[in-house]
């Protein structure tokens, strides 16, 4: 029989009326644990994520932002970010609609292969793939100079195409091939029975139905393009972007104003890219989970298409691999493009920087305590009757829509000049919040997988609230704490959107170190201290995938 | 003093603009298998949940042996359910899920664990304690949701559809297991259910539901042959529904026939004429003698083993005849319905 209202109506935040539903409400509110740990999340979320947000916007007064279409430097910014984010966004999620449909043909060699490779730039710290592309392309580039003779130059926003396009297609890849995972075989058959052949199976249902998953894929991608702070730093040259002008404006010219006007220009195309995917694009997706799909093999690809597809991964699984040869060449080379003998004199300099690793990962390690622990509690309580729980939902995905050097400038404005600023709290705090949607997101779908009525077979033989988390929920979620800590902890340790606004005197970190080095020419030491950060973020994996027994979500871009 | 052991007595519940369960009422006594039967959405699990505890009713009050419960808190009444989807906790295995109820009474572990393993026999499971629920098929994973609801010896077992995700024929065994231990034990059952022929089954009574309201409560017979209403008849079993008006005594007429039906009804009134589809004899030749003949033609008929289904068509309308033991041949053409009197329902309602 249909399910009461109350079971179904998640999307409803508060119901009008319903004197019925008041007394749900009074019930569950009636239990005093739960509401104070309501209240006390619901402070937290509006101090950590709605606050610096809302210091940003209003500190600049209004006659700055109407000044902002007289500044020359700040339109051509604008302009910029958005010519990159059009062309970046259109290149990666190309080349993630070919791997995505690469790798879920069973008949294509090396599928499991371009996958695996295809993930490499999601667990790399987010300025890896321009640093390494230097090595690679740049004047003193292995293959550019050494072995092609060329005089080229990478910097420049055709440099940084091609790193944010290999940045970035990872994303569009999981979230197309995702799509196309889940169409159900039967409707591909269904059409082939029909008289179709493979290329108008493809064209007409395959990609069709997969539709909304690459508008998705490119509104996601187009967010991280916008955001890129790292990549574009180091390879962007005198091409001037909003992300970067940010820092540029706070760090060199101490102009704070000027920096929160820039992350709030930032912000608006974001923002709206955001809600775009969360509200629209994603619900209008049709491939609904029907149970299993008949299991019978797909037919072999037509072959063009088939080594059309090889050949582009192929080409592209290259240049991944390069990111990850480059800086860990890089790291045993004596001078790069001079001197190709292998040492270790740079090792020996990084480990006299290895104080800041260890700062890393105790401020990584403080940001997915913070992270699991809110997520797990923010997942739970948005999961309860509760009123407002949709405002708890909403603050607990907002940092998604957030580019890194927003909630950076947002934080410096909101906290600096309290007690707490300048520790590493407030680093802590900042990238904790901002990776809690995916903690939280991966909590709450955890938690819509348990039946109801798990719970409610508890309650009914006689478990009170507390039993009831303790003895289902708490061994129930255990993973997804995990996960989100381990996600959290790694992005955290790689972040530098974020670190580079609140680093504090005496707790500087490996990113921060790494991205000073690179600006300087201290290749071969930078090289070193980020091979150690690849080690310690392969090591969290391993820990984590032993601790739960399976892969962590890929923890995406910073 | 209300003797029943289970009393719901007016109750009301609302979601929204939905009104679940409207006014119901209802007397269950001590030992007996009640079922609340009717299609999705009529109330009848809400109505299964408000004595659980997980609802609270916006009027009306429930009782269990007299004492009003009605603001107990669902951990705190002794209800024990079995849930559609069984709700086994996955991370438990089998002897922790049944033996989760008595670690919250902190039973004693070995007292715990004898009575586990007593109930795990009862339910033939006798063994499988250190299995995790996934490792069991089904019908097993049902067996264990039933032992861990008996083993805390509840006032009343609330079994919400139990039965609806195991396949036809296993559905079947398991509903007369399950009638036979509630007949072994003497608990108070309440049952909810949407399949008809299941709640014939296994029921001491049925209350069948609609729009939130008990339609019609009484025994599976009671039920079937003498449903109060249209709905009722239509709900529970095949039947062919005439109107007309009694024109006298004893004697329904409509449109182009005229049937002797029992007495009761005032002559003038509207009434609808119940026939079950086996209530109806066919016949070949015109039957010698008795009242009720109308000549037909059979326009359909299928062979369901035990019995034959024809569709007939007769005095200008369509009629269902179920035939027991068909022999070799199924019949064709004309045929010969007669209805016996006495198989006649009449439904006075409006």
């Amino acid at each position: 029989m249909a399910r009461p209202l109350l079971e179904s109506g998640h999307r409803v935040v508060v119901m009008p009326m319903a004197v019925a539903r008041w007394g749900e409400i009074r019930r569950q509110t009636a239990d005093p644990g739960l509401l104070l740990t309501f209240l006390g999340t619901a402070a937290a979320l509006g101090l950590f994520v709605l606050y610096p947000a809302f210091r940003v916007l209003v500190y600049p007064s209004l006659r700055d932002y109407l000044a902002i279409p007289e500044s020359l430097r700040w339109i051509q910014a604008a302009r910029n970010s958005l010519m990159m984010m059009v062309l970046s966004t259109i290149s990666a999620t190309v080349v993630g609609l070919v791997f995505a449909f690469a790798t879920t043909r069973p008949d294509l060699p090396g599928r499991r292969m371009f996958r695996g490779l295809a993930m490499l730039p999601l667990f790399a710290p987010p300025f890896m793939v321009a640093f390494a592309y230097i090595l690679m392309f740049g004047r003193q580039g292995l293959i550019t100079r050494s072995l092609l003779g060329l005089q080229a130059n990478i910097f420049g926003w055709h440099g940084l195409w091609l790193v944010q396009t290999i940045a970035f297609f990872p994303l569009a890849m999981l979230i197309i091939a995702g799509v196309l995972d889940a169409v159900n075989p039967s409707l591909e058959h269904a059409a082939r029975n029909l008289g179709a052949d493979e290329w108008t199976v493809l064209r007409s249902i395959s990609l069709a139905l997969a539709r909304p998953g690459i508008a998705g894929a490119m509104l996601v991608v187009a967010i991280s393009v916008l955001a890129d702070f790292g990549n574009a730093v180091i390879i962007a040259g005198g091409f001037p972007l909003l992300a970067t002008e940010a820092w540029f404006r706070m760090e060199g010219m101490g102009d704070l104003k000027g920096a929160a006007l820039v992350v709030a220009m930032l912000l608006i195309p974001t923002v709206a890219l955001f809600f775009l995917e969360r509200y629209w694009v994603s619900r209008r997706v049709y491939t609904v989970v029907t149970g299993r799909g008949s299991r019978i093999e797909r037919p072999s690809t037509p072959p063009v298409l088939k080594w059309g597809a090889v050949a582009i991964c192929s080409l592209v699984s290259l240049l991944v691999l390069l990111v990850y040869f480059g800086v860990i060449a890089g790291a045993f080379t004596a001078v790069w493009g001079r001197d190709w003998s292998l040492t270790l004199e740079h090792w020996r300099l990084a480990a006299d920087r290895i104080a800041s690793l260890w700062s890393s990962v105790k401020i990584g390690a403080l940001a997915g305590v913070i992270t699991g622990t809110v997520s797990v509690v923010v997942a739970f309580l948005t999961s309860r009757h509760l009123p407002f729980r949709g405002v708890l939902d909403f603050l607990a995905v907002l940092p998604g829509a957030l580019p890194g050097v927003f909630v950076g400038v947002g934080y410096v404005l909101a906290f600096n000049a309290t007690p707490i600023g300048g520790t590493v709290w407030v680093l802590a705090a900042a990238l904790a919040f901002w990776h809690l949607p995916m903690g939280y997101q991966a909590a709450s779908a955890r938690l819509k997988q348990i039946e109801r009525s798990i719970e409610e077979a508890a309650v009914n033989l006689g478990a009170t609230g507390l039993q009831v988390l303790r003895d289902v929920y708490l061994p129930l979620l255990v993973r997804a704490l995990v996960e989100a800590f381990a996600v959290s902890f790694i992005r955290a340790v790689t972040n530098v959107s974020i670190v580079i606004f609140l680093i504090a005197p005496g707790q500087v970190v490996a990113t921060f170190v790494i991205l000073n080095m690179i600006q300087n020419n201290i290749w071969g030491a930078g090289a070193a201290l980020t091979t150690m950060l690849l080690l310690l973020t392969f090591a969290s994996i391993g820990v984590t995938w032993i601790a739960v027994g399976r892969t962590v979500r890929s923890p995406g871009m910073g | 003093m209300n003797r029943a052991h289970v009393s719901v007595q007016g109750i009301t519940k609302r979601f929204g603009p939905t009104v679940a369960v409207d006014g119901v009422s209802l007397d269950v006594e001590e030992g007996s298998f009640t079922t609340l039967l009717g299609p999705s959405g009529c109330g009848k699990t809400t109505l299964l949940r408000m004595v659980a505890g997980f609802h609270h009713p916006d009027q009306g009050d429930i009782f269990l042996r007299g004492i009003r419960v009605t603001d107990i808190p669902a951990h705190r009444r002794n209800t024990a359910m079995v849930f559609q989807e069984y709700a086994l906790f996955p991370h438990m295995t089998v002897g922790e899920n049944v033996g989760y109820g008595l670690r919250l009474r902190r039973v004693s572990a070995d007292e715990a664990t004898r009575r586990v393993g007593q109930v795990m026999e009862l339910v033939g499971l006798a063994g499988q304690q250190r299995k995790f629920p996934h490792h069991l098929s089904g019908g097993q994973q049902q067996r264990v949701a039933l032992a861990r609801a008996l083993v805390v010896e509840p006032e009343v077992l609330l079994l919400d559809e139990p039965l609806s995700n195991l396949d036809a024929k296993l559905r079947i065994r398991v509903r007369s297991e399950i009638r036979q231990l509630q007949q072994q034990l003497g608990k108070t059952t309440l049952y909810v259910t949407h399949d008809q022929e299941e709640a014939l089954a296994i029921s001491d009574r049925i209350a069948v539901m609609n729009r939130g309201r008990i339609l019609q409560l009484g025994t599976p017979l009671q039920i079937y042959h003498h449903p109060v209403n249209r709905f009722v008849a239509d709900f529970v079993g095949l039947a062919n529904f005439l109107e007309g008006e009694v024109s006298a005594p004893g004697q329904v007429r409509m449109e182009g026939v005229s049937l002797t039906v029992p007495d009761g009804a005032l002559p003038g009134r509207r009434v609808t004429v119940v026939l079950r589809p086996e209530a109806i004899r066919l016949h070949a030749r015109p039957p010698e003698g008795v009242a009720n003949v109308l000549r037909g033609y059979v326009t359909a008929a299928s062979f369901l083993g035990t019995l034959a289904r024809y569709w007939v068509d007769a005095a200008g309308r369509h009629w269902i005849v179920d035939v027991p033991s068909p022999g070799e041949a199924l019949m064709t053409g004309e045929v010969f319905l007669e209805i016996p009197r006495d198989r006649i329902h009449l439904l006075t309602e409006t």
